[in-house]
């Protein structure tokens, strides 16, 4: 019964979306996948919240170094849309590692704000458009060095996590 | 109450605010009785609030970085310490996340221990929830009350466990310690007294005309506004979203339990109180179900018991202790993503696990209720007094250190 | 007339106006009041809330020195007076707030010889103008510390006294008229003669104990030295001995407006009489002591059960039905005052 739901909604928000993202249930891991150009997150972004993807969960980032990639992930849901309730959607977006830009969501849905801010502190993720992109759970001593990332080691020392920026002793 | 048409509530607008003369900063600090581990910073023109900016990250521990250079099973008690009030939720969500990985699910018995420790800890939550509710408002009374309320249940949970708050109990493939003999007469008795006592409550603080004074009407959030600013938990259904985790995306146990998921309309300070309260009477109905159901049968994972030692089987079938084998204390789930989705007290915890087959998580996002309440401060304080703001925080329960991690 | 008037002639008088002021009802026992007093306070809370309260200082005796242990070691830290704080009033000013908590005490009379201390035929009019005074100095010493929390303290209360000044003097006002006399000492004797003032004009008393909740700060109404949301109002900045002073203060605010309770509404001295130092003062003086104590007990046991009240309610209800209270205690005492 959860499969012929779930396949209506891939069938409709694919028909929204046309080409600009890719949308298939996985059904392993239990949530919709939506992969996506980073110049076409907008508008997708924009389709899934007519399908009925009002609220925003999580916003994160998972750092690949070794592919040279970075990918992050929009967590939405729904409140009000009794069919698409149990469901989670996952709107993916890949950006080079070296420049990782994507358009911030936050005109889409507004309960991203705080999550986007922390995975720019966290990752260095660029989102161009977000209104208040400081820093939110880190001092201001460590801006700009992406805590997060896989790069970045803890380091026993309290003066190298400050000062040179987290190389191991 | 109807709020100053000009004060603006988009971001955009929010940062815009020049600060006329007669605006005053306050930075109601950390060092500050009314702002547990955080700092806000009010605006105030006169006694009105008029911006907010809620500066957090006083406690930020790095649970996520932190999981990253540790094995699977040793996650967990690093999610537990954040949530530290409502740690069998925060535990649940890791265990549920990591089982998907796995491919493997507890059996019954596990289940329903599960369920009657997270709604015990649901009710901890709230008890502590209404306790700081009070606290800001002045009255140490019902603050010392749902304090001390909330002993028996701890008592019960340290004869359980050992531990009195994390108590590290739920594992992948089912629950450490299996319930004592005379655990559902103890639980009865520490029910029947807190049923006693939720009479007291409704006298002297429910019913209280100053309570009904200060927190009717005062921070409003209409059910369309909490949808869009993604709030949880109990403050979203006083809002009338009726969504509960529990009932719309099931996990562990309660597809077997008959429960409401009380809502009210009003979306202001009071009604959150009263869902609070209504969600305790819940809670206690629904640990009553479960004693009364609850299966036999082993409270850990076959493949896993089946690995165990002899003298660990013994220990096992005598005390009801699980230890742990090598397997489990080694997990390699193979590569994949998981998500779990669990009600906490709080509201809904979500879990991100990305495995790349190795024994250490290689990504893990944790995002807490308290954390996802945040536009509370931004959006729904300004445009009350001052002497709104502390009965704003104590009435949406928020955290500081679950919102930090 | 010059001061002189009023001082006491002969070594005895002397000696016995001396021991009025200084030790009953003076100033060691009001030391001793404030002591017992905090302790009843913490102690009837702790009982409410399902714990002990003040235990280990004096174990056999229930904590009860714990204000002298608390005190001993306000001494013994460093006295921080903030760099942008104004020297003069922060140091001052607690000393001046003190000094004039306990001068109404002066002009109220315990004992039907009271002229013997103080010969004056105003003596309602004394007392109700010194409770009157001491706000003011509040809100110089919320100005005084430079501290935003102190000075939006400092004007809740500027607010709240001018709310709730009206309703005090007319009940003040509509006493005089019940009584039709300022002198203290006659009014105990007309509610000797007739009834206590708590039943010729109860709305009055009503009014009366809502001003003096506020005036002390005692809780639903301690809005300005609101603990979650101004550190300690004006009086954040204080510390070591002030500290100790600035706590102690409300307390001997309350005792003032007690007493002049207790011999306005509660008969004073009613059923004891007599005359001499002893017999006409000392030992009335116990009894209207008592009749006071007992009426700061049940101010201070309001903290167990409410929460704090919002500014703008509080001020609301000072200018709408605490005025009409106020008023119709005029009325009231116009009807009665026809019968007594």
């Amino acid at each position: 019964m959860i499969s012929l739901q779930v396949d209506a909604v891939v069938q409709e928000l694919s028909g929204l979306v046309g080409d600009k993202a890719k949308v298939v249930y996985d059904q392993k891991a239990g949530f919709l996948r939506v992969e996506t150009e980073c110049k076409n997150a907008a508008d997708v972004a924009k389709k899934m919240k007519e399908t009925g993807f009002d609220h925003c969960i999580s916003v994160t980032a998972v750092d690949f170094p070794v592919e040279g990639r970075m990918s992050v992930v929009w967590h939405v849901s729904s409140y009000t849309n009794s069919k698409l309730m149990g469901m989670l959607a996952a709107l993916t977006v890949n950006v080079e590692r070296a420049r990782p830009e994507v358009p911030s969501l936050v005109p889409v849905w507004e309960s991203a704000v705080f999550h986007e801010r922390e995975t720019h502190e966290m990752f260095g993720v660029g989102f161009a458009g977000h209104p208040d992109l400081r820093q939110l759970l880190l001092p201001d001593e460590f801006k700009g060095k992406w805590p997060l990332r896989k790069d970045f080691k803890l380091s026993k020392k309290r003066e190298d996590l400050f000062n040179k920026g987290g190389a191991e002793p | 109450m109807s709020l100053p048409k000009e004060v603006p509530f988009t971001y955009e607008a929010l940062s815009q605010i020049e600060l006329k003369n007669g605006v005053i900063e306050l930075q109601v600090g950390p060092a500050h009785a009314g702002s547990g581990h955080m700092r806000i910073v009010v605006w105030v023109e006169g006694d009105t609030v008029v911006k907010v900016d809620p500066d957090i990250g006083y406690v930020h521990r790095g649970v996520e970085k932190l999981s990253e250079d540790r094995i699977y099973i040793k996650a967990i008690p690093i999610v537990e310490r954040p949530a530290l009030v409502d740690t069998v939720n925060a535990n649940l969500a890791y265990v549920i996340a990591l089982e998907k990985l796995l491919g493997l699910e507890a059996p019954p018995r596990a289940q329903y221990i599960r369920v009657i420790t997270a709604e015990i800890s649901r009710i901890i939550s709230h008890l502590y929830g209404i306790a700081i509710f009070g606290i800001f408002m002045g009255s140490s009374t019902v603050f010392m009350w749902a304090l001390a309320d909330r002993e028996p249940f701890i008592d019960i949970m340290e004869e359980l466990t050992g531990a009195r708050i994390t108590y590290s109990h739920i594992i992948p493939g089912g629950v450490r310690w299996d319930l004592p003999k005379d655990f559902a007469d103890r639980l009865e008795i520490a029910l029947q007294y807190l049923e006693r006592r939720m009479k007291d409550y409704e006298s002297i603080w429910i019913k209280n005309p100053v309570v009904e004074a200060r927190t009717k009407g005062v921070g409003t959030l209409s059910a369309t506004r909490a949808v869009e600013l993604g709030v949880v938990g109990p403050n979203l259904r006083a809002s009338g979203v009726g969504y509960d985790v529990r009932k719309d995306s099931p996990y562990a146990a309660y597809p077997d339990f008959d429960f409401e998921v009380p809502t009210l309309s009003e979306g202001d300070s009071y009604a959150r109180l009263l869902i609070r309260v209504e969600e305790i009477k819940q809670s206690i109905s629904i640990i009553r179900q479960a004693l009364k159901k609850i299966p036999q049968g082993r409270v850990i994972y076959e493949d896993y018991y089946k690995r165990m030692s002899p003298l660990m089987k013994k220990i096992y079938d005598e005390t009801g202790r699980v230890k742990f084998t090598s397997l489990v204390t080694s997990l390699s789930p193979p590569k994949g993503e998981a998500i779990s989705r669990v009600e906490g007290g709080r509201g809904e915890v979500f879990y991100y696990l990305v495995s790349d087959g190795g024994k250490t998580p290689y990504r893990f996002r944790a995002v807490t209720p308290s954390f996802r309440n945040l536009p509370y401060f931004t959006h729904v304080m300004p445009g009350h007094k001052l002497a709104d703001v502390p009965v704003i925080y104590g009435s949406i329960d928020y955290f500081p250190p679950e919102a930090d991690r | 007339m010059s001061v002189l008037y009023f001082l006491p002639q002969g070594w005895l008088p002397l000696l016995e106006s001396l021991f009025y002021a200084l030790i009953f009802p003076g100033f060691v026992i009001i030391l001793l009041l404030a002591f017992f007093i905090i302790w009843f306070e913490r102690k009837a809370a702790a009982r409410v809330q399902m714990r002990y309260g003040p235990l280990w200082v004096s174990k056999r005796t229930g904590g009860i020195i714990q204000l002298l242990a608390d005190m001993i070691r306000f001494s013994f830290q460093e006295f921080i007076i903030p760099e942008g704080a104004d020297f003069l009033p922060f140091v001052f000013l607690p000393g001046f707030l003190l000094a004039f908590a306990v001068l109404p005490t002066v002009f109220i009379p315990i004992g039907p010889d009271y002229t013997r201390i103080f010969p004056s035929a105003y003596t309602l009019l004394l007392a109700a103008a010194f409770t009157l005074v001491i706000p003011v100095y509040l809100v110089v010493t919320g100005w005084a510390a430079d501290n935003k929390f102190s000075f939006i303290g400092a004007l809740r209360e500027a607010y709240l006294l001018i709310s709730y000044e009206v309703p005090y003097i007319l009940v003040i006002a509509s006493m005089v008229l019940l009584y039709r006399t300022l002198d203290l000492v006659r009014v105990v004797d007309m509610q000797e003669s007739s009834l206590p003032g708590i039943l010729l004009n109860p709305v009055a008393a009503i009014v009366y104990l809502l001003v003096v909740i506020r005036s002390t700060g005692r809780v639903p109404y301690d809005i300005v030295e609101a603990d979650s949301e101004l550190i300690f109002g004006p009086y954040t900045e204080y510390s070591s001995l002030m500290f100790g002073f600035v706590m102690g203060v409300p307390y001997i605010e309350l005792y003032s407006y007690s007493l002049l309770f207790s011999v306005l509404f509660l008969g004073g001295w009613a059923p004891m009489g007599g005359s001499g130092f002893v017999g006409g003062l000392i030992l009335p003086g116990l009894l209207t002591f008592v009749k006071a104590v007992i009426v700061m007990c049940f101010l201070v046991f309001l903290r167990a059960v409410y929460p704090r009240y919002k500014l703008n309610k509080a001020m609301e209800a000072g200018w709408s039905w605490v005025l009409y209270l106020a008023l119709v205690s005029l009325l009231v005492s116009a009807a009665v005052s026809r019968l007594i």
